[in-house]
């Protein structure tokens, strides 16, 4: 039996967002309303052409499938969601492209909805306030533990002390210092003063990182996301059908899935040797999204990534093979990662400093790069974007 | 011990229970295997490893080394706020598995990857032992 074949079967032909903000005072159904409104635009389809949803998030952030479906009006032939939890944009997009190639459903939309900083029904921040700070996140209060290291009982329930361990470890290990991940925060805060849609413009200097206040040690306010409620949209179509829509259609050339496991974990790659992955010399290898995409790094010409805080940008770059275990801090350093630079990355401002929509603004971006839509941050030439994560799931877009 | 403890109670269940219960004496036990000798956790009704169910629980040592650690500045955890900045760690037993714990005894400015380290029984309520640990003393 052959493997099923899906190098560019599917494309992405719209997407969308509303605007993004904290407190913007909206429900995530009315901020859902405009990025898919606005992906079907993009596309020159209407609401109603959509037959397939997939959500990322849902309850308690953000709006669930079945509910955006009924609420809006969708006639919908499937959809699924992911749970609470913010890694799953490839996943989603992965899966649209194999229903679309398999006839499932002709009008893909894959989001994210979040209201997270405003409108949450059923929570009262009456009762929060009175009890002087909150109960665990639901995501740490998990049976087996959280996903991101938490552990409560110990007082941590947030994803940032996880990651801050990720990142001493890394410092102690190879010399690193705070001072060289504020390159990465810096040239993501120059990226978003040149986006009208970022929530942080005011260019940052290494010195203003330096300055800025320590949540989890080794982490700043300026290594940490922008929080935010909003929504995006990617409407995923057959490559065929992309082609008769109203923008050129930009192809989903390689996909490789989410890998878990005991040696897997959100902040670093395997063999990393933190939670309880072994410690061993890593190699990045040929990733299957290469072979599937039939190219190598070297057809890359921006990479972008998951950056909910500034160290997974090395993790990613290290995972991925752009540069060896111990390299990226001397990698993101003078600009080489600004989208002029050798390897643009991010190039909308990010999580960091566009807007944390959990990697879906960055889909967003993507697409529009390939299609040379992004002027002042325009990457020159780019025909091959790749989304690929610390955590191991990878897209590879062409046009 | 708190008059009322206001920080998070563990999420005790059929499969962990042992472990706390364990800690409320003063006795560290993981899960073990008779298979294959593996010592994980958190507890799993198998060996993550080869998948026995051949499992039971082995007295450890209670030393371990840091395996990273930080210090929390900022925090919207119930009964922590006061707390701030403490550290949390995650320290590598000499039997292999990892927990995230509190280091106790110690400034901020001495913690390391690698310190050598040895449980605490920390007794933080009726019936609820943490396990917290401090610097192993030099020689030892
Ligand atoms: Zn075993």
């Amino acid at each position: 039996m052959t493997t099923l074949e899906l190098k560019d079967r599917a494309a992405v032909c719209g997407v969308g967002h509303s605007v993004y903000g904290r407190k913007l005072n909206r429900s995530a159904i009315d901020l859902a309303a405009d990025a898919i409104g606005g992906a079907a635009e993009d596309a020159g389809l209407a609401p109603a052409d959509i037959d397939g949803l997939i959500v990322s998030m849902g309850t308690p952030y953000g709006a669930d499938a079945d509910t955006l479906a009924q609420v809006l009006g969708l006639e919908l032939k499937m959809y699924s969601q992911t749970w609470a939890h913010g890694r799953f944009a490839a996943t989603c997009i992965q899966q649209a492209a194999m229903v679309v190639a398999a006839g499932m459903a002709n009008v893909v939309a894959c989001m994210a909805s979040l209201s997270a900083t405003g409108v949450r029904p059923g929570l009262s921040t009456q009762r929060r306030r009175r009890s002087g700070g909150r109960g665990p996140d639901r995501e740490a209060a998990r049976e087996g533990g959280g996903g991101h290291g938490q552990d409560p009982v110990y007082g941590i329930d947030a994803p940032d002390p996880g990651a801050a361990m990720a990142t001493q470890a890394y410092f102690e290990r190879y010399g690193a210092t705070s001072r060289d991940l504020a390159s990465v925060a810096v040239s993501f805060r120059r990226h978003a003063s040149l986006n009208p849609a970022a929530v942080r413009r005011d260019p940052i200097t290494v010195e203003d990182h330096q300055a800025s206040r320590l949540m989890a040690a080794p982490l700043r306010l300026l290594d940490y996301p922008q929080l935010v409620d909003g929504a995006a949209c990617v409407l995923v179509v057959r490559a065929d059908h992309a082609r008769n829509l109203r923008k050129p259609p930009v192809l989903i050339s390689g996909m490789q899935p989410l890998p878990a496991g005991r040696d897997e974990f959100i902040w670093t790659y395997p063999g990393f040797g933190v939670a309880q992955q072994a410690r061993r010399p890593y190699e990045a290898g040929t990733q299957p999204v290469y072979r599937m995409a039939d190219m190598d790094r070297s057809a890359i010409d921006a990479l972008f990534t998951y950056d909910g805080f500034s160290f997974l940008v090395w993790m990613a770059l290290e995972r991925w093979g752009f540069c060896n275990p111990g390299e990226a801090p001397g990698f993101t350093r003078d600009g080489r990662i600004e989208f002029d630079g050798a390897l643009p990355m991010n190039t909308s401002g990010g999580s960091l400093s566009e807007a944390h929509l959990m990697g879906w603004n960055q889909q967003v971006e993507i697409v529009r790069q390939l299609r040379g839509e992004c002027g002042d941050r325009q990457v020159s030439g780019a025909e091959v974007i790749q989304w690929a994560n610390a955590y191991g799931d990878s897209l590879i877009y062409r046009r | 011990m708190e008059a009322e403890y206001e920080k998070p109670l563990p999420g005790v269940t059929n499969l962990n229970r042992p472990y706390w219960e364990g800690l409320a004496r003063h006795e560290f036990r993981l899960p073990h295997c008779h298979g294959c000798g593996h010592v994980w956790y958190p507890p799993a009704p198998w060996c993550p490893r080869c998948h026995s169910r051949d499992t039971g629980w082995a007295a450890l040592s209670g030393r371990g080394r840091v395996n990273s650690w930080t210090v929390v500045h900022v925090t919207g955890l119930r009964g922590f706020r006061g707390d701030v900045p403490y550290n949390v760690a995650e320290v590598t037993l000499d039997e292999g598995p990892r927990l995230i714990t509190n280091l106790v005894d110690i400034e901020p400015g001495s913690i390391r990857v690698g310190l050598p380290v040895e449980i605490v029984y920390d007794d933080v309520a009726e019936e609820l032992t943490l396990a917290r640990f401090r610097p192993l003393a030099a020689g030892q």
